[in-house]
């Protein structure tokens, strides 16, 4: 190795520990003393560079990082409870507009009929007094009544039509119980003549002004009842 | 409602997670946060501005821990985002610290003995050393990187990294030669 290139590396790096340089330097004391005062250049470089880092940073680096972390967590958290928020209250707008939106009474009444099982057990008489009494409180048909006892009447009490206070019936039919819902007449309320399910037959009609709704297992019930209650209903 | 399903399940080992992120960066503070604060120092010549570096770097460093694989390329991962600090701290404002703190550097340092003295005459050629030079030797002297890392480091190829350690080491001497050459001709 030529003196110019031994130099130029122990200016480059003095504490190189590769064979090449290691064996340059063994060439002659002149280079290790070349390379040694480096070395002690280099310390005192180093010694120089050493400044006194402030006390408390290592502190502050952890506390800091700490208070970020808290500080995403709340934001976090923030958004969390907008989302919950927005949530709730698309559920509480869409929940009130459905309840604007019209109702299909015959689909209605028959949930009613297979939700409410206490009024298809009840053995109860009621007089055809007790119910008009109850008519006459729903408001909107303070007219309406029955003119004589509609058969045996087992239950009757308000129901909620989504939204719509009504009168809910248990009458007995020849061949089993028929439900009868009496509905005050609304705008968004859609009337079917006739609905059904798997159990139930359903048929409905206007009667002075409200909805007459009737539920049973058996048509022929249902025609007996309508009759009874065109009759005595006005 | 969401909120809860998702914290309820996946909480264990988030927390673990949590736990032992923290823990490295607790160690990753503990071990090198000296050299670190020491690089910023050197890089822009002024106390207070390389304490914020040195807190923005280690920020940033807790918000992307999970990119650090390898835990021994730490200090180079970190020193690469000081860096990055630095230099966006110039295209925020526009002032040279630098230039401010090199002059004042001067008054500070009390120079009871002749040791303090020598140093504190090395710090300011330091300080005088174009950052180009200053910024090689410092990794090399402080952060006991080779050749290669460095270059890595600065993007710079080998070469031309060992050239500029060639020329800081020898500016370095010239300038301490002739200011106490000068200083004893005044003496």
């Amino acid at each position: 190795m030529d003196e110019l290139k031994f130099r130029r590396e122990a200016y480059e790096n003095p504490q190189r520990r590769d064979a090449d340089f290691i064996a340059a330097m063994g060439e002659s004391s002149q280079r290790a003393q070349f390379v040694n005062d480096l070395k002690r250049f280099d310390n005192q470089i180093e010694a120089a560079l050493n400044i006194d880092v402030p006390t408390g940073l290592e502190a502050k680096l952890l506390l800091n990082q700490q208070l970020h972390q808290h500080q995403v967590r709340r934001r976090k958290m923030g958004f969390t409870l907008a989302m919950v928020a927005s949530v709730a209250f698309v559920a509480g707008i869409s929940f009130s507009l459905f309840r604007l939106g019209p109702v299909d009474l015959g689909e209605h009444a028959l949930a009613h009929v297979a939700h409410e099982t206490v009024a298809m057990q009840s053995s109860l008489d009621i007089s055809y007094n007790t119910i008009n009494s109850q008519l006459a409180s729903l408001g909107n048909f303070a007219n309406a009544r029955f003119t004589e006892q509609p058969g045996r009447v087992f239950f009757s009490t308000y129901c909620d039509f989504q939204g719509v206070r009504s009168l809910h019936l248990v009458m007995q039919g020849e061949q089993g119980k028929v439900t009868l819902f009496i509905v005050p007449i609304e705008e968004r309320m859609i009337l079917e003549q006739a609905f059904a399910d798997n159990r139930y037959q359903g048929e409905g009609f206007t009667a002075d002004n409200a909805y007459m709704l009737l539920v049973a297992e058996h048509h022929s019930d249902i025609d007996n009842i309508k009759n009874e209650i065109q009759q005595t209903f006005i | 409602m969401f909120s809860l399903k998702r914290k309820k399940v996946p909480s264990p080992s988030v927390n673990n997670d949590m736990l032992s992120k923290q823990r490295r960066y607790d160690s990753l503070v503990r071990a090198l946060h000296g050299d670190l604060y020491r690089y910023a120092y050197w890089l822009c010549g002024d106390k207070h501005i390389a304490e914020d570096i040195t807190q923005e770097t280690f920020l940033r460093a807790w918000r992307s821990l999970e990119s650090l694989k390898d835990d021994k390329a730490a200090k180079a991962w970190l020193i690469t985002i000081l860096r990055r600090e630095n230099a966006r701290r110039f295209e925020r404002k526009q002032f040279d610290y630098s230039d401010v703190e090199q002059s004042e550097l001067a008054d500070k340092v009390s120079l009871s003995t002749e040791d303090n003295m020598e140093q504190h005459l090395l710090r300011r050629q330091i300080a005088r050393l174009e950052v180009e030079y200053r910024e090689p030797l410092i990794l090399q002297v402080i952060g006991g990187f080779t050749g290669d890392e460095i270059a890595n480091i600065l993007d710079l190829n080998r070469n031309t990294v060992m050239t500029r350690l060639f020329r800081a080491r020898n500016q370095l001497k010239d300038m301490l030669d002739d200011t106490q050459t000068r200083g004893h001709s005044n003496g």
